[in-house]
């Protein structure tokens, strides 16, 4: 029978909720209540399907067909005549290869597999049954019948490396970890997702919290620490709630606490949540605030594997590195190395933002190109306009013409190219956004989030996003753009963290891609009168 | 002024009620049990900050330091540097509109504008019935659905000017959503 063991997905994540999805949901329990086909339809609550412009979305499987732009109103429709009649309510239908398309990775050729995404939009998140009925806790399994040092090996071979900025060898880290001596160690997870852009963690978050607490329990098992904390941005709400659901019912079923499944391994996961303030991202000042302290930054050396979290040594990942553990471990480094490019093993979730027709997030094998994220999966430019410039990488990136739209993005393209990958940002803004009043705005943000620990970044994002402002009000003085290299010069060179450090990025390479831009605010500058006397 | 009601003047010492001190012990206590014997004063500030209307007063952070063994210099220290949290009496709603690159490239500056002139106030300040306070943020997470803000826990999306009185109306008679 047609309507036997049919199941709508509805998605139900921040973006989604905005939209409206727990209204519709609500309507089409309801109505299936009413239709008495509460016996042969299920409703199936899943993460993000990664459609951001398709207000809410509802997929019937196994129809295999998505609804778009849903309002209560339609659900009345799609019941009587989907369900009850098998007809498609065509007026609301929408590409599904747009879902496709944007969370498999088949555009060039290199894979059709999604390792980070693998379950989001596909399971119930919340449904420990069904993460588990997806392979969910076999990796855990597997390295709980291994040595230690056999699990870091598996991730040491497929050339893992951290997706929060830095490209650092996860494999290398938690061998760090490892061969400390102490008696207590910690394990964090880096969801404080704040580079601006950014949103690929939250959706990992509440699409697949299991995979998260799987990972942290593995890096656990094979670095020998007991206890896990995860810091998750104050804002997530739906994060956080997933991710507490999700300890919780692990504990509940063996796979955390005590005993881990019967092994005698303990580990426990605890939830932090974060304050408002970028720099805490940063690994020290992160741990910081865990301490309960203001989030500054510390020293470095000693690195956090030496001495972390309450002196402790310390694994501190990000959200999508721990994401790539369980399969890797699954089926092993040599498949993961066969996506993605000789430096850069695996895929990256980028999150297409600005004036693109498609925003959301697209994991794609290392190596895909700007124009096959902006054209093939983000569906071009708004309104069929010119890209004026494309930041990668977050505010914290590089400023890029479309002379850059065929580089291969990997941990490698900065070196090679100028290009930036970071946390896999990419912001398209059209030819109608004029770019220094931009750049005065991540000038701010930079002066903004400055901790003001260090002197070079707290004056030197203030006279940077000082300068920045004089371009835009075209009050420039002649020796500005000068005075603006230097400046980003010693940023770079002197300031305490990563913070300062990467500020110029977006500056300079803006300066190198735009310089037009630049001269034209400096020759129709006209300095006030009060300057001038000055010099 | 009229605004007393609404608003609590900044430091003016209220003393604690045997409530208040009952209400901060709890928490602070079943925040220590779920952290295995250490507590997170960032969950512990938000709890406060909804109960105490969007600020912390001075004389409960004294005696959560007093609560938690710390100086109240250090718990004020924690406070005052991360932009959630506040020590300055603050409106009913607080309104976190967010300036970042992908909201300024889709219209974060005209959302700024309108949302200053519907309100009345400048970024940073309360309006005069101490409805709301309108603050600048930094990215929220929400950039898929840019220009975005978000008031009190709620966040709003793919934001038009011409939402903007709506989505105000909607707070101010009162609730969620
Ligand atoms: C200012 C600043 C902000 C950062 N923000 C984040 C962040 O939001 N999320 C993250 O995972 N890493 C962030 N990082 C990088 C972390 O310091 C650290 O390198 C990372 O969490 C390590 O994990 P990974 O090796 O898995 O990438 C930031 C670094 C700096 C300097
Ligand atoms: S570089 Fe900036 S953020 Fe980093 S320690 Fe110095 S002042 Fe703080
Ligand atoms: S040494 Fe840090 S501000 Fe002077
Ligand atoms: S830039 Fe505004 S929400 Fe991210």
């Amino acid at each position: 029978m047609k309507l036997f063991s049919t199941q709508i997905v509805v998605p139900v994540d921040s973006n989604s909720v905005l939209q409206g999805a727990l209204e519709v949901k609500h309507v089409l329990e309801e109505m299936i209540g009413t239709y008495n086909l509460g016996s042969q339809v299920s409703v199936v609550e899943t993460g993000a399907l990664g459609i951001y412009d398709q207000g809410v979305v509802l997929a019937v499987f196994p129809d295999d067909v998505y609804y778009g732009g849903v309002k209560p109103v339609d659900v009345q429709e799609i019941v009587t005549e989907h369900l009850l009649k098998g007809r498609v309510v065509s007026r609301l239908v929408i590409d599904r290869n747009l879902s496709n398309r944007r969370l498999v990775e088949k555009e060039t050729g290199k894979s059709q597999q999604k390792i980070v995404l693998r379950n989001a939009g596909l399971i119930d998140p919340q449904s420990i049954d069904e993460y588990i009925a997806r392979d969910g806790y076999g990796a855990l399994a597997k390295a709980l019948a291994m040595q230690p040092g056999e699990v870091i090996q598996i991730l040491t071979d497929s050339k893992l490396q951290g997706r929060g900025g830095a490209g650092f060898p996860t494999g290398l880290k938690w061998g760090m970890v490892a061969k400390e001596q102490s008696d207590e160690k910690y394990i964090v997870c880096n969801a404080d997702e704040g580079e601006p852009g950014t949103f690929k963690d939250r959706l990992i978050l509440e699409g697949d919290p299991h995979s998260i607490v799987e990972a942290m329990t593995i890096a656990g098992y094979a670095t020998g620490a007991h206890v896990g904390i995860a810091y998750v941005r104050g804002e997530y709400f739906m994060s956080i709630a997933r991710l507490k659901k999700a300890i919780k019912d692990a504990t509940e079923y063996g796979l955390l606490g005590k005993d881990v499944l019967g092994t005698g391994f303990q580990f426990d996961i605890e939830v932090y949540r974060g304050g408002g303030a970028y720099v805490c991202g940063e690994e020290f000042a992160l741990l910081e605030s865990i301490e309960n302290r203001r989030g500054e930054p510390r020293n470095k050396p000693p690195f956090p594997p030496q001495q972390g979290l309450f002196g402790k040594p310390t694994v501190v990942n990000n959200v999508e590195t721990f994401a790539n553990v369980p399969p890797i471990l699954l089926n092993g480094s040599d498949w993961f190395k066969s996506f993605g490019t000789p430096s850069s093993a695996g895929t990256k979730v980028f999150s297409l933002s600005g004036d693109i027709v498609n925003r959301g997030i697209v994991e794609a094998p290392l190596g895909v190109t700007l124009r096959e994220l902006i054209y093939d999966f983000g569906g071009g430019v708004k309104g069929g306009k010119h890209i004026g410039f494309i930041q990668t990488g977050g505010s914290a990136g590089t400023v890029l013409t479309d002379k850059f739209l065929d580089v291969p993005l990997d941990f490698a393209s900065m070196k090679t190219n100028n290009v930036s990958i970071g946390s896999g940002v990419i912001l398209v803004a059209s030819e109608d956004v004029p770019l220094l009043p931009f750049l005065a705005e991540v000038a701010h943000f930079f002066w903004h989030e400055s901790c003001g620990k260090c002197t070079p970044c707290r004056e030197g994002t203030l006279q940077v996003k000082t300068i920045m402002d004089t371009l835009v009000n075209r009050t420039a003085d002649p020796a500005s753009l000068q005075r603006l290299g230097k400046l980003l010069n010693t940023l770079n060179d002197t300031s305490f963290c990563g913070l300062g450090q990467a500020a110029p990025l977006a500056f300079e390479s803006a300066l190198r891609n735009f310089p037009e831009a630049f001269d034209r605010a400096l020759a129709e500058s006209h300095v006030p009168e009060a300057c001038q006397e000055e010099g | 002024m009229e605004l007393d009601n609404v608003t609590r003047p900044a430091g003016q010492a209220q003393p604690l009620s045997d409530e208040d001190k009952r209400f901060l012990g709890e928490l602070v206590e079943t925040n220590r049990t779920e952290h295995h014997g250490r507590v997170s004063y960032m969950d512990i500030m938000f709890e406060l900050e909804h109960h105490y209307g969007n600020s912390l007063p001075g004389e409960v952070l004294g005696e959560v330091a007093r609560l938690v063994g710390a100086p109240a210099s250090q718990l004020n220290g924690f406070v005052t540097f991360y932009t959630m949290l506040s020590t300055e009496p603050r409106g009913q709603h607080v309104i976190r509109v967010c300036t970042s690159g992908p909201c300024h490239v889709t219209g974060a500056p005209s959302i700024v504008s309108e949302l200053k002139r519907l309100l009345g106030v400048e970024l940073g300040e309360t309006t005069s019935d101490g409805m709301f306070t309108l603050e600048a943020s930094s990215c929220l997470g929400i950039c898929g659905v840019s220009p975005a803000l978000m008031i009190d826990d709620d966040a709003y999306g793919n934001l038009t000017s011409g939402d903007l009185p709506r989505i105000l109306a909607a707070k101010r008679v009162g609730g969620a959503q």
